[in-house]
């Protein structure tokens, strides 16, 4: 046995969405569950995250020679049980659907704990091919629909072709290098030379891949369509947690293969300031025009792959641990974006800027709670979503990055103008219709569990902070 | 510079360079005499029957995947099985349980029915839930 099977052990999170995911697929054969298999992925999803946070601070050292468990990964996997539970939970409210929806979803976390921890590139690939498939089949999950099956079609085929080029670049890293292993990787760039050229393609191209996963101008594009199309659970998910699993793979790629100081080739500061810069802009200026609300927030997060960007191209420790930080602020604000424009969409069919009127009016709880969504978004204080900012232009200016800064700021400005056009449209218009949207207790618990963080941590975030400071231990520092 | 690539590179431009040359000498020297008969898709004389742009059962889809996937575990097994004297009970157990994962799926897809060539329309409402998938009863 060249590995002891007691580091199985440390498997345990991914061991339980394994079995997890097996045994729901077989108590659904024999008794099939619908709504039930909601709550079973929910305890599924719940015990593994415990599972993780006990695990916490993890052993740093890579298992099976291919699987880091360290701090990062748990916190990774952490938030990754957690995303998909909330976008269990809001399933629950809004469909009626069979248990495949539910293990579509656990699959996909899986994958995402996997890609959290892949310290090799197979499993880096295998592990981000384990996020999209379910991905592709979740976009397309009504079936009935057209748009809901053009935006599985075109989340496969720019998957596809984005999954081929990050291939391409794999291989090319693996013709320098000899190694699949990333230490061996960073190792072999350390004590030999390279063609510098090669190393410039091979990392542009896995940066293409993964900038895909994460909707990174200029491979975005898939993006407004996918997340206007699929169900807004899904879209909802799409934007917190594959997105997140990107950032991941894309952080522990860059920190361990590419040694401080070591610049020959891939200058990797400079390309993330420039996709940093381009996409946030695009985003913003592109959700300016925008009339349906799931569009808007699909560019709306396209803006805020950027801002998150911005803690890669300051590229110090401050820097990802603003980025950490950053994405549990987004978890909660985006789903909760989403949820309230599906609360209106359930009652009027659309989500159009106008079925948005009046909303104070008709469901007050919602277009408040929405309101403060929205100013998270944009960063107001005394929101999380400004600590969030705040960090991760702390991190520039340390760096003397100042012009990137400046960018992020006048976008910050920019967005201000198409989130506010929402709040006046709920609060300063006379609604078209005067009946009420419903808002059940659960509904509004489920708001609840997503705004309480936002405001708590606008105020008291000292704690999440320290987290994602530990977090931001990899196993090869 | 290439390194030890550069035979790789001679190599795609020799190929590329004859299907060139050879297409530019065969339409230098080829006589151009076309006819309706000679423009048809089968010079023999064959009449071609409608387009060939029809739409497929997706059943072919979903039983081509489904045999990817039995396809790949061989793939999986070969390389086991050459090694297996070597790595014994574990390697054993390893693969059973990947084995079993797999049966697991197969036995999901037969029991929805996905494996019948033609779906029976009672057996398509009794495995798809009461609510069939439609937008409208996907919303409450």
């Amino acid at each position: 046995m060249p590995f002891p099977l007691t580091h199985l052990v440390y498997f345990s999170p991914e061991l339980i969405l394994i079995i997890g995911f097996v045994v729901l697929m077989i108590v659904d054969v024999i008794r099939p569950l619908r709504r039930g298999a909601g709550i079973v992925a929910l305890v599924i999803l719940g015990a593994a995250a415990i599972a993780a946070i006990s695990a916490w601070p993890g052993t740093s050292q890579t298992i099976f020679a291919t699987y880091a468990h360290d701090p990062f990964a748990l916190f990774f996997k952490v938030f990754f049980c957690l995303a998909t539970m909330v976008a269990v939970l809001f399933s629950l409210f809004t469909f009626k659907t069979d248990a495949e929806y539910y293990l579509l979803l656990v699959g996909s976390a899986l994958g995402m704990s996997l890609l959290s921890g892949a310290h090799d590139l197979i499993l880096l690939f295998l592990a981000i091919e384990m996020v999209s498939i379910p991905s592709y089949i979740l976009a397309g999950v009504y079936r009935g629909k057209r748009s809901s099956g053009e935006a599985a079609l075109k989340y496969v085929l720019y998957g596809a072709v984005s999954t081929g080029v990050m291939l391409f670049g794999m291989s090319l890293l693996y013709g320098l290098t000899g190694s699949t292993d990333f230490e061996m990787i960073r190792n072999h760039f350390l004590q030999e030379s390279t063609s510098p050229i090669t190393l410039f393609l091979a990392m542009l191209f896995i940066m293409a891949g993964l900038g895909y996963k994460i909707a990174m101008v200029p491979f975005h594009f898939w993006c407004p369509d996918v997340y206007e199309g699929a169900p807004t659970p899904i879209t909802a998910f799409f934007s917190v947690a594959p997105k997140a699993a990107g950032l991941a793979a894309l952080l522990r790629l860059t920190v361990t293969l590419l040694p401080e100081g070591w610049e020959a080739g891939w200058d990797w500061p400079v390309m993330f300031t420039l996709a940093s810069a381009a996409t946030m802009t695009l985003g913003n200026l592109a959700a300016i025009r925008q009339q349906n609300l799931k569009r808007l927030l699909a560019y709306s997060s396209i803006a805020h792959a950027g801002y998150i960007l911005m803690g890669f191209a300051a590229a110090c420790f401050l820097g990802f641990q603003a980025v950490l930080f950053y994405l549990v602020v987004y978890l909660f604000m985006n789903f909760g974006a989403f949820f309230a424009v599906d609360i209106v969409a359930r009652k009027e069919g659309s989500e159009t800027l106008r079925d948005f009127r009046g909303l104070g009016y008709r469901a007050p709880f919602t277009a408040v709670v929405f309101a403060i969504f929205l100013f998270s978004l944009v960063g107001l204080p005394p929101l999380a979503g400004f600590i969030g900012k705040f960090y991760l232009f702390a991190a520039l200016i340390q760096q003397h990055m100042i012009p990137l800064a400046i960018i992020g700021i006048l976008n910050s400005g920019v967005s201000l103008w198409y989130y506010v056009k929402i709040v006046r449209e709920m609060f300063l218009r006379d609604p078209l219709k005067s009946e009420p949207i419903p808002e059940g207790v659960g509904t509004k618990l489920l708001l609840l569990f997503l705004v309480v963080p936002i405001v708590v941590m606008g105020v008291y975030w000292s704690p999440i902070i320290a987290i994602a400071g530990e977090a931001f231990k990899l196993v090869a520092p | 510079m290439f390194g030890s690539f550069f035979p790789v590179i001679l190599f795609l431009l020799a190929a590329g360079g004859l299907v060139l040359v050879i297409l530019f000498f065969s339409s230098l020297i080829a006589p151009h005499r076309p006819n309706p008969a000679k423009n048809s898709t089968y010079e023999c004389g064959e009449v071609a029957e409608g387009s060939s742009w029809i739409r497929f059962n997706s059943r072919f889809y979903i039983i081509a995947l489904i045999f990817i996937i039995f396809d790949v575990e061989v793939v999986f097994l070969y390389p086991w099985a050459i090694v297996y004297r070597h790595l014994g009970f574990w390697a054993w157990l390893e693969m059973a349980i990947f084995l079993v994962i797999l049966l697991t799926g197969l036995a999901y897809v037969w029991a929805k029915g996905d494996l019948e060539w033609i779906r029976l329309p009672e057996k398509e409402t009794e495995s798809s839930a009461e609510t069939p998938l439609t937008p409208d009863n996907l919303r409450n």
